[in-house]
């Protein structure tokens, strides 16, 4: 059979079709470059629903997507709708720089939202070169300094001011020691320098764990870090590792409070570590359903109007994402307004001039200016009783 | 009529290629090559240039594992030393792109040379193991390095003359051409080249013929007068060389080192790659680099037209996606596991001896 001369004819179409392969099919049915005046405004946006990290990209990929959504059902941008092209990236560096080059130059995006580390770090000097405002999950304090990174902004709090914070409020509850377990990875160890240095103005010790990829049990590192005076943990990780933390706490009866930066801060957390999840101090840039504040409420309203979930279904990550997307086109909204032509250089500076931007309430008035791209400095904390996250504090930020 | 093609002499015998219609193949790949740049849009230049450095990559590591039968787990590791070697010299010590890449190859062979020791008592799976380690401390030494975690170092992008590649832009018959992309074909373009010579006359050499000779078995290598020791050290260390010269051009192509782009996943890529392009062949290596590019962007596209027909469906185009890039490297394996190589050798014979079938 594999010698007949259609199998043969077959093999060398199949070939043949995966050199013309990368058609790169337009993600939406309206064509390419219809010109800015007329056509609608295409972003471009990349997510992992299906990689290491699409337990969270999933929810976060829904509030980008919502808010266009949302956009689009009350209006659009001074009447042109906006059009997001995206796909999932399963977090491959390589298909993130194809997709980004594809929409880039296929298609034309005005701005771009990002995931991860990696694609963020990839992508960093084309987005300069290219001239495309961007956004995404990666909150590394690199990213805040327009010097290196002129063309990507901060919406959610940087992983150091994080970790400050964290440390502040362990000060304020009588810490000597501070242990850190983190990634095993520079998205990890991003926060600890800077922890660090900060912790040692207040006269407190940071100890570091490196939390192995796979591994079942801490509770070896615990205890060492029990041993050396740690009464408060920070975790810098994700969801999964973090709830088996929270059980080894819980197992091996340690008086420790633990205090989750925001990539373990949300509802998966909670699903996975059970009752060993309450007392967990959640560190939050931006908001959960239960703080009620005012700008949850479109967000409750577009939800209710496509009956899909609720916005405690949708929860924290939803919400980041609403907020991310939102300020990225306030932005575009900006530069619209003042009837100026709709380029990546101009929404820059529109965004640079973005001055107490008022999120209601999910986020403090965030603020770029031209030396500081970190729009957002102040967290909120929660903690965790009975599977859900409840407010424990008003919004605080960082003293420059 | 000719009834055949006759040598009568040791060179016409070796030559690369001996058949006049083997000479005008070659011709007319090398002119699409050449010509690409000037026909297509940045879009595909980006898969080209991914290619390209794939292409470099995976031959390096098939002289390792498809010449030599080494198996090695430790391609992103490697690639990691040429790719942070470069990085590091260009943005710390301002050293000149240029200059960063033929130093990054040779610190690449020299670690490749050191993490290929164990070859000596370990073979098969072992070695397999013991490469592996060495790609789990290079991953460990890079994240270590600093408190910072290794932040990913931008670097001083690639100028040509002073100006930057990416301002560097012209008019042409065909549109308005240059930037990032467009210059950085050519350099992809011309290292290929000089890999894929090198490699070919390689293995028409005494020390191909070793390496051939070690994989093929390696007691009666031993037994006929063949250093395997050193032969397998000096197989690691010219894999590494090649393989740590694709790691540099990735690092000066993006213009950023990062650590996530060197983990084991790049590693079990490339033996993929290779694997399914051909073990033992330049051609095949290349092959398996074009498959592994555009498989994922043909499956995306396909993806997004069948979002287009079949109402719902979207939700689940990213699952099926996966699920469909695992079944295809199946299939190959199943049903051609010599690999796109042995592909076109079977179409070529076929339409050579048509309408004989051997």
């Amino acid at each position: 059979m594999f010698k007949t001369r259609s199998f043969v004819t077959l093999s060398c179409l199949l070939i043949t079709a995966l050199m013309l392969a990368a058609c790169p099919a337009p993600a939406a049915d309206s064509g390419n470059g219809e010109g800015m005046e007329e056509g609608p405004i295409q972003i471009g946006a990349i997510f992992d629903l299906t990689g290491p990290t699409s337990d969270v990209g999933q929810l976060y990929s829904g509030g980008i997507k919502g808010y266009v959504d949302f956009v689009n059902a009350t209006g659009g941008i001074d009447g042109r709708m906006v059009e997001l092209l995206s796909a999932d990236y399963a977090y491959a560096v390589d298909q993130a720089e194809q997709l980004y080059s594809q929409y880039v130059n296929e298609n034309e995006v005005l701005v771009f939202s990002g995931w991860g580390t990696g694609d963020t770090e990839a992508l960093r000097g084309r987005i300069g070169d290219d001239e495309i405002p961007f956004v995404s999950a990666s909150y590394s304090a690199a990213l805040q300094d327009p010097a290196e990174a002129p063309y990507n902004f901060l919406i959610g709090t940087t992983y150091s001011d994080q970790f400050i914070l964290a440390i502040d409020r362990a000060a304020a509850e009588g810490a000597s020691v501070v242990a850190l377990f983190h990634n095993d990875s520079p998205f990890g160890t991003s926060p600890l320098e800077d922890g660090r240095d900060h912790a040692g103005e207040l006269g407190i010790d940071v100890i570091n764990f490196p939390m192995p990829r796979g591994a079942t049990d801490y509770t070896a590192e615990l205890s060492q870090a029990a041993e050396q005076g740690a009464t408060h943990v920070v975790v810098q990780n994700v969801s999964s590792p973090a709830a088996t933390l929270a059980k080894n706490v819980d197992n091996l009866g340690l008086d420790m409070t633990i205090m989750c930066l925001n990539w373990c801060t949300n509802e998966l957390l909670l699903e996975l570590s059970g009752e060993a999840g309450d007392g967990i101090i959640g560190v939050n840039p931006f908001t959960f359903p239960s703080s009620g504040v005012a700008g949850l409420d479109e967000i409750a309203g577009h939800l209710e109007s496509e009956g899909t979930m609720t916005l405690d279904e949708a929860g924290g990550l939803y919400i980041a994402g609403w907020t991310t997307m939102k300020v990225l086109l306030q932005g575009v909204r900006d530069v619209s307004a003042a009837g100026d032509e709709l380029t990546g250089a101009n929404v820059r500076a529109a965004l640079e001039n973005l001055s107490g931007y008022d999120t209601g309430g999910i986020t403090d008035p965030i603020t770029f200016t031209g030396e500081d791209h970190a729009g957002n400095k102040t967290v909120q904390f929660f903690e965790a009783s009975g599977g859900v996250w409840s407010p424990v504090s008003e919004r605080v930020g960082v003293e420059n | 009529m000719n009834s055949g093609v006759f040598h009568t002499t040791y060179k016409s015998d070796l030559a690369l290629r001996p058949v006049p219609i083997m000479r005008w193949r070659l011709i007319f790949v090398l002119l699409l090559a050449l010509l690409l740049p000037f026909m297509v849009s940045n879009y595909y230049l980006t898969l080209a240039n991914q290619i390209g450095i794939m292409a470099i990559g995976a031959i390096g590591l098939n002289i390792l594992t498809g010449y030599t039968g080494q198996i090695s787990l430790g391609q992103g590791g490697f690639m990691a030393i040429g790719a942070y070697t470069s990085g590091i010299l260009a943005a710390w010590y301002g050293v000149p792109w240029y200059l960063t890449i033929p130093i990054a190859c040779v610190a690449t062979a020299l670690f490749g040379g050191i993490f290929g020791i164990p070859s000596l008592r370990l073979k098969g799976l072992y070695l397999a193991i013991a490469t592996l380690a060495a790609q789990q401390i290079i991953e460990w030494v890079i994240i270590r390095s600093s408190a910072r975690g290794a932040e990913a170092i931008p670097l001083p992008g690639i100028k040509f003359f002073g100006t930057s590649i990416s301002k560097l832009k012209f008019d042409f018959i065909t549109g308005r051409l240059g930037g990032r992309e467009f210059w950085y074909y050519w350099i992809v373009l011309f290292f290929l080249i000089l890999v894929v010579l090198f490699t070919v006359n390689l293995f028409r050499s005494k020390t191909g013929r070793a390496f051939i000779a070690i994989r093929d078995q390696d007691i009666a290598a031993e037994v006929m007068g063949v250093n395997v020791f050193q032969y397998k050290i000096l197989s690691f260390a010219t894999s590494s060389f090649i393989v740590g010269l694709a790691g540099a051009l990735q690092a000066q192509y993006r213009g950023i080192v990062s650590f996530e782009s060197f983990t084991i996943d790049v590693s079990i890529l490339y033996l993929a790659a290779i694997i399914i392009g051909g073990l033992g062949s330049v051609s095949g290596a290349i092959y398996g680099a074009i498959f592994m590019t555009l498989l994922p962007a043909l499956l995306r596209s396909v993806g997004s037209s069948l979002g287009g027909v079949i109402p719902g469906i979207d939700q689940y185009i990213a699952f099926m996606q996966q699920g469909v890039f695992g079944l295809v490297v199946i299939l190959f394996l199943v049903f051609e596991p010599e690999g796109i190589a042995k592909m076109w050798r079977n179409a070529k014979d076929y339409f050579r001896l048509w309408p004989f079938s051997y």
